[in-house]
């Protein structure tokens, strides 16, 4: 192991320039990190959801819907068959909307994925699983059993819980919990 | 196998190229984060204001540069097109329509022009044109106190802060006229740093005190109502709370039906004045729209003011209040539809009905008055006694209140039928009980024949049988208009000129 460290360390009169530059790299690293709020990722804060702007007309939706009562984002847009599938799926989903952020590929009007609309589905189910296994229905609407395992929820329930109306500018003034300036206060207010 | 260091010694080209790639690899890493900043200062700035005010800045157009959709829509409280059956938009004169009430009102104001009033942002130009306020000069001081601009304009609040609501109500109305120029807008409702809905105006939050409520300890539905009962409410100006200042008071302390606040003006005398014919102590309603939206059964259901004449509406895929503040029947669809599933002209007919019906008692018991100050003006004439009359001119009172306080609010026969009706019906009856009395004094003092029904076909008849010269009160008005109204708006514009937009984008 200590020769294969040996192996990369630079020659002795070049250790100080290799010091800073290795420094830089970890420093930007370390940057970005705290920019882009990497930690918050682990949570199921819905705020972290809004690191990213564009995700403000679904925050708000939510939070004047009943589901803010009980749910985050992630109550519904992540699988929780398991602990592994969950972090998963976060980063997998997580990842792409990055990348298209990053890409500025966003579109006006966003729609949920056929991976996601799956997620949801099983989430609806996961609650209001009494809701739907009626066993009376079963009895007297052959249609009922059929209809419960082939459709989804938002077919009728379309306004639940984010409305019908989610473009980019649809909510212009809503109070969602936006990203603020990185810049530390003290940096700002010296004058 | 040896080490890098020992590589690179022999071949120095490895480790330019190790230098190139951590040049490389910095050199994105930075764009990136570059990149996430960039993204992340969207954030900050998307959505940051076109401009910062306080409170006390009064010119909507300036809120509207924030809130372009909430304050072109109510900029179209402009528009005078609309027409309901009785009321609407438009600039209606009530008196022409309605000439008894200029015998009704004889001796008060009130008789010299009294119009269906238009929308909010007429508030500031219709005050300073209607007959009532007079013709204030440097020589003749104004009819109305200060506290009369209390409900027009955001200047209000911006003028209250600084010298308190006392202060600004002392002194004739003509003192703040070149301070209050903007029509009623943003700031009468709205916190300028949340937009939540706030309590501008002193006495809903005083008579909330009195009766031990709390005006901060409200739902945000009821704020949806409150925030218009800071104007729309029976008041009077209360003339010994504070020397010399006519101070706006709401008379809810015992309670907020007609019946409530007559006992609450009895227990004070208080009267808003005399009638010039039957010399009875007159009541004034003004607009108790409120407490009669209260007694009925929106109310009770939980439906705020804002809900039906401020209802949501969808522009480009934006759903916003609509602030064209107007009679619902002129929006259907998105007021009485979204609760009442009905067609449009049912509704419509529905609303009618009441109106019609609740109008046609209050015209009779209209005549019964005009009847009964006559009946009474002749017995003064035919000598008769004030201990005679007491209980005839406070039947009056009691009679005509409950006439105005039916007729001076908007929309109350939708707001609330079955109170309005009550309170017509309780009215006629005692409009009639005081002619009955009448009829036996007047025998007494040997007149027995019918007090003819004077001649008020128009109102200009009604106007010359109460004595008041017209042409005169028009002749002062209109110079009025032409010379002191000039400088006041001169003055505001410098004024305004000096307060600096402070964040342009």
């Amino acid at each position: 192991m200590s020769r294969l460290i040996q192996k990369f360390l630079p020659p002795e009169r070049w250790k100080v320039p290799v010091l800073i530059t290795a420094g830089i790299l970890v420093g930007i690293l370390a940057f970005l990190f705290h920019i882009s709020r990497a930690s918050s990722y682990l949570s199921d804060k819905p705020e972290t959801c809004t690191n990213c702007h564009i995700m403000a007309p679904q925050y708000a939706t939510w939070s004047h819907s009943s589901h803010r009562e009980e749910t985050d984002c992630n109550s519904c847009h992540v699988p929780h068959n398991n602990f592994l599938n969950k972090y998963y799926f976060k980063a997998k989903d997580g990842l792409r909307h990055a990348t298209i952020f990053t890409l500025r590929a966003e579109p006006q009007v966003i729609f949920i994925k056929e991976a996601g609309q799956k997620v949801v589905q099983k989430n609806c189910i996961r609650c209001h699983e009494h809701l739907m296994t009626d066993s009376r229905m079963m009895v007297f609407s052959e249609m009922n059993q059929r209809e419960r395992e082939s459709r989804q929820c938002w077919e009728c329930h379309q306004e639940t819980p984010h409305g019908r109306v989610n473009s980019l500018s649809s909510v212009p003034y809503a109070r969602v919990p936006l990203p603020e300036s990185p810049v530390p206060e003290w940096m700002k207010t010296k004058n | 196998m040896r080490s890098l260091r020992e590589i690179i010694s022999s071949k120095p080209f490895i480790g330019w190229i190790l230098f190139a790639a951590t040049l490389i690899v910095v050199f994105l890493l930075g764009l990136l984060a570059s990149s996430i900043i960039e993204r992340r200062t969207e954030a900050v700035f998307a959505y940051k204001p076109q401009v910062d005010y306080p409170d006390t800045e009064p010119r909507n157009v300036i809120w509207g540069k924030n809130f372009p959709r909430e304050y072109e829509s109510y900029t179209r409280t402009s528009d005078t097109l609309f027409r309901s059956k009785y009321n609407g938009s438009a600039f209606i004169d009530m008196l022409e329509v309605d000439p008894r009430m200029v015998v009704l009102w004889a001796g008060y104001s009130f008789s010299k022009e009294y119009n269906q009033a238009r929308g909010h942002y007429y508030a500031v130009t219709d005050i300073r044109n209607i007959l009532r306020t007079g013709a204030p000069s440097a020589t003749t001081p104004g009819p109305q106190p200060n506290t009369c601009w209390a409900c027009k304009s955001p200047d209000v609040p911006r003028l209250m802060k600084d010298m308190g609501p006392a202060n600004f109500y002392k002194g004739g109305w003509e003192s703040k006229g070149p301070e209050i120029v903007n029509p009623i807008g943003c700031a009468d409702c709205h916190d300028a740093a949340t937009m939540n809905l706030r309590i501008s105006r002193p006495a809903l939050a005083e008579a909330f005190q009195r009766t031990g409520r709390e005006i901060t300890a409200v739902t945000h539905q009821e704020m949806r109502s409150l925030v218009c009962a800071q104007c729309h409410v029976e008041y009077y100006f209360d003339k010994k709370k504070i020397e010399n200042v006519q101070y706006l008071t709401f008379p809810w302390d015992k309670g907020m039906t007609a019946d409530d606040i007559e006992k609450y003006y009895d227990t004070y005398e208080f009267s808003d004045w005399t009638h010039a014919i039957s010399k009875a102590p007159m009541l004034k309603a003004q607009h108790p729209d409120y407490e009669v939206y209260l007694t009925g059964v929106h109310a009770k259901r939980g439906v705020a003011c804002a809900d039906c004449h401020m209802p949501y509406k969808s522009e480009g895929g934006q759903k916003y209040t609509d602030h064209h503040i107007q009679s619902p029947l002129n929006n259907i669809a998105n007021s009485c539809q979204v609760c009442h599933r009905e067609e449009t002209t049912d509704l419509i007919t529905d609303v009618y009905e009441r109106q019609d019906k609740i109008i046609e008692n209050r015209d009779k018991l209209e005549v019964l008055l005009v009847r009964a100050h006559m009946e009474a003006g002749k017995a003064w004439e035919k000598g008769a006694t004030g201990n005679q009359m007491k209980s005839i001119l406070s039947l009056i009172r009691q009679a005509q209140w409950r006439w105005d306080f039916a007729s001076a609010g908007h929309g109350n026969s939708i707001h609330a039928p079955v109170e309005i009706s009550r309170i017509i019906a309780a009215g006629i009856d005692r409009s009639q009980e005081a002619r009955v009395k009448l009829a036996r004094l007047l025998a007494s003092l040997g007149y027995t024949d019918e007090v003819p029904y004077p001649d008020i076909d128009t109102k200009a008849k009604a106007q010359a049988l109460i004595g008041l010269d017209m042409q005169q009160l028009n002749q002062e008005k209109a110079k009025f208009l032409k010379t002191a109204v000039p400088e006041w708006q001169k003055e505001a514009q410098k004024r305004e000129k000096g307060w600096d937009e402070k964040t342009q984008p």
